[in-house]
């Protein structure tokens, strides 16, 4: 359930892509967080990081798999998301969870 | 355009040594330097602490590292490995980093993944502490996340191909059920993308854990193929087994004393140099004593023993050969002899043959006893653990150690002489102690059933034991029967009493026919004096008779020409004078 206070503040800084270039993986992954966030009526996009320019990242984060969704809210607990996001449902759910 | 030079080159396959000696032997060099190895098993195999222990050779050689556990967080890491000789330098985080991947357990997937951003993640830590080491601890924790198993499997062999390409050794560990597969769970198949693969196991023994190395597959080189024994001790992990047997020293006819002069008699001037010999025996049969003089004995001619006593402590045993003459405490103030106790049930066979190598190689000894042999066998073990002894011989043989062991022979079976039946093959000399009962009183004896290359005696004897030292005596044969101990002793003092006896009776004999001899001789002197005196007498009283008939006959002569007429006379002188011319 989308709390208001969090609601305000930009997805950008509320969840993490964690992708490897244009990895057909992350290319898909894109694409369904594109439609879930559509249907959520979530605006904005999450903040990307590329393991293959910013490997350090993943030790940063502990993100060993891409492509990886991280719940970066601090007013929440961590939550991540490993894959191309094709479940819809886990992704969902994921999502409503902001 | 590679050269000809060049492409055989990449033909051969570089191995990169792991520093653990036996894994290094077992594998004929070590890993593949550009490639991965799959380290699989049950859990509390040792897959870890494997992987660790090959990282920390690693360190120790002045290479680098990365450490990823999908299992645990880097602390329990370090701190598992504290208690280990090497664990102190996984600390050394300029050549090692351990990353800490456990957080990913329970996290959600939603879909199949890349691994593109671990291996770029790999490759940055590499090169931060210019390491060609990574290590992959429970990858198959990530990768069963992947909802298709063949693209996992496909992301192991893509891990294979980077490590070679970017010249890595790689380390992979994955539990599997005991199910015997070569493979985790969750990625059948894999072992046909990967060219090295590692299989540890355990199996409870007499509730002991065995744990056992196989290497299920090591493409393009040779390598042991045999399921050795593992065992984990402070240093790590050890195959005891798959140690490389040395040179082979050439035989030697030196014979060396054994302690016991006349054992030495028996066996033809003493055992041999370099070789084994087996001394069994019920308890109390002075199996024991033996060896221990034949380890004094080597001291004292300046050579090295080791003495491994099994269950009895190296302190009494001191104190008990010493009531019998035999100082151990001397040469191993001297340094010369190392005597060292066992516990028997304590180990595992394996345990106690690696623990008498270590031996061996630390004290390096000119001889050696095992006492008892027998004792090892108690060991559990998976496999026989005769094989720990014939193994350890094996060395010994090699390298010229004159060796001897005892063993205890069973106490319901008098015939059981040797509980060592395989070893006793392998022995050069195999000496039996046993006891004889008679007369309420058992007495030990000793008899040498085989020495190789000796033209030993076939008696048995009596082992005798004094606070002067241990010998051996003839045991004294009566009929059938073999005399030791008292009825010996009363027999001989029986037989001595009959001949002193015999003799005395000769010698009284012999006076009486002396005395004889003198009498007669003295009454032989006295006839002959006898004898003299008659015929002296004889011709006295001859001459005697002689003189006195002429005598008479001219005083006959006289009377009668006094008393008849002249004429008459004449006539009568004149006719015997005819008849004297007559006759003539």
């Amino acid at each position: 359930m989308n709390s208001e206070g969090n609601s305000t503040i930009p997805l950008s800084q509320r969840l993490i892509l964690f992708v490897t270039g244009d990895a057909p993986r992350t290319g898909r992954a894109r694409s369904n967080l594109s439609s879930a966030l559509a249907q959520t009526g979530l605006d904005g996009w999450p903040r990307e990081i590329d393991l293959l320019k910013d490997p350090s990242q993943a030790i940063a984060f502990g993100m060993f798999a891409t492509p990886a969704l991280l719940r970066a809210d601090q007013t929440l607990d961590r939550a991540v998301l490993y894959g191309d996001l094709s479940d819809e449902r886990a992704l969902r759910q994921f999502l409503d969870e902001l | 355009m590679k050269s000809k030079q060049s492409e055989q080159a990449d033909m051969v396959l570089v191995k990169r040594a792991t520093g653990i000696r036996s894994l290094d032997i077992a594998t004929r060099g070590g890993l593949p330097a550009h490639g991965a190895t799959l380290i699989i098993g049950e859990p509390g195999c040792g897959k870890t602490i494997l992987g660790l222990q090959i990282f920390a050779g690693a360190l120790a050689r002045g290479e680098g590292g990365v450490f990823m556990s999908f299992e645990e967080s880097s602390t329990q890491i370090l701190r598992n490995t504290a208690s280990f000789s090497w664990g102190e330098r996984l600390h050394d985080t300029s050549r090692c980093q351990v990353i800490d991947a456990h957080g990913m357990k329970g996290t959600e997937f939603s879909g199949a993944f890349d691994i593109e951003g671990l291996l770029a993640m790999l490759e940055s830590c590499a090169g931060s502490v210019d390491g060609t080491w990574i290590m992959l601890d429970g990858i198959d924790q990530l990768l069963r996340h992947q909802p298709d198993q063949n693209r996992a499997i496909e992301q192991v062999a893509q891990m294979n191909d980077w490590c070679e390409q970017k010249g890595y050794t790689l380390l992979l560990t994955g539990k599997h059920s005991g199910d015997r597969l070569t493979r985790p769970e969750h990625l059948a198949g894999i072992e046909f993308m990967l060219p090295t693969i590692f299989v540890l196991s355990s199996q409870l023994v007499d509730g002991r854990l065995h744990r056992r190395f196989r290497i299920a597959k090591y493409r393009g080189t040779q390598h042991d193929p045999d399921e050795l024994a593992v065992l984990i001790d402070n240093d790590g992990i050890h195959l005891p087994y798959a140690d490389s047997l040395g040179e082979e020293v050439p035989a030697n006819s030196e014979r060396l004393g054994t302690g016991i002069g006349r054992l030495d008699d028996v066996l033809g001037g003493g055992l041999y140099r370099g070789s084994t010999t087996l001394i069994s025996g019920q308890p109390g049969t002075s199996k024991t004593t033996i060896a221990a003089a034949f380890a004094r004995e080597a001291c004292q001619r300046g050579e090295r023993a080791l003495f491994v006593s099994f269950d009895e402590l190296a302190s009494r045993i001191v104190r008990n050969v010493a009531s019998v003459g035999i100082d151990l405490q001397t040469h191993i103030d001297s340094d010369n002899l190392a005597l060292h106790t066992h516990t028997s049930w304590h180990s595992l066979a394996e345990h106690h043959f690696m623990a008498l190598q270590q031996r061996i190689d630390e004290f390096k000894p000119d001889c050696l006893v095992i006492d008892p042999a027998s004792a090892m066998l108690k060991a559990s073990s998976a496999q026989s653990p005769q094989i720990a002894l014939e193994r350890l011989l094996e060395r010994t043989r090699r390298e010229g150690i004159t060796t001897l062991l005892t063993s205890l022979s069973s106490n319901d079976d008098m015939n059981d002489e040797s509980t060592l039946a395989s070893v006793s093959t392998l022995a050069d000399t195999w000496i039996v102690l046993r006891y004889q009962i008679r007369g309420g009183e058992r007495n030990r004896s000793l008899s040498v059933v085989k020495s190789r290359g000796t033209a030993h005696s076939n008696q048995v004897r009596e082992l005798v034991l004094s606070s002067g030292g241990i010998d051996l005596a003839d045991v004294y044969q009566y009929g059938t029967e073999v005399l030791m101990g008292t009825a010996r002793a009363e027999k001989e003092s029986e037989v001595e009493a009959a001949r002193q006896r015999e003799n005395r009776e000769r010698d009284q004999h012999h006076r009486i026919l002396r005395r004889q001899i003198d009498k007669t001789q003295l009454e032989i002197s006295q006839q002959q004096t006898e004898l003299e005196r008659l015929r002296a007498e004889l011709e006295d009283e001859s001459a005697f008779h002689g003189s006195s008939d002429q005598e008479s006959a001219r005083h006959n002569e006289n009377i009668r020409q006094r008393r008849e007429p002249e004429h008459k006379i004449s006539r009568e002188k004149q006719g015997t004078q005819h008849r004297r011319e007559g006759d003539q």
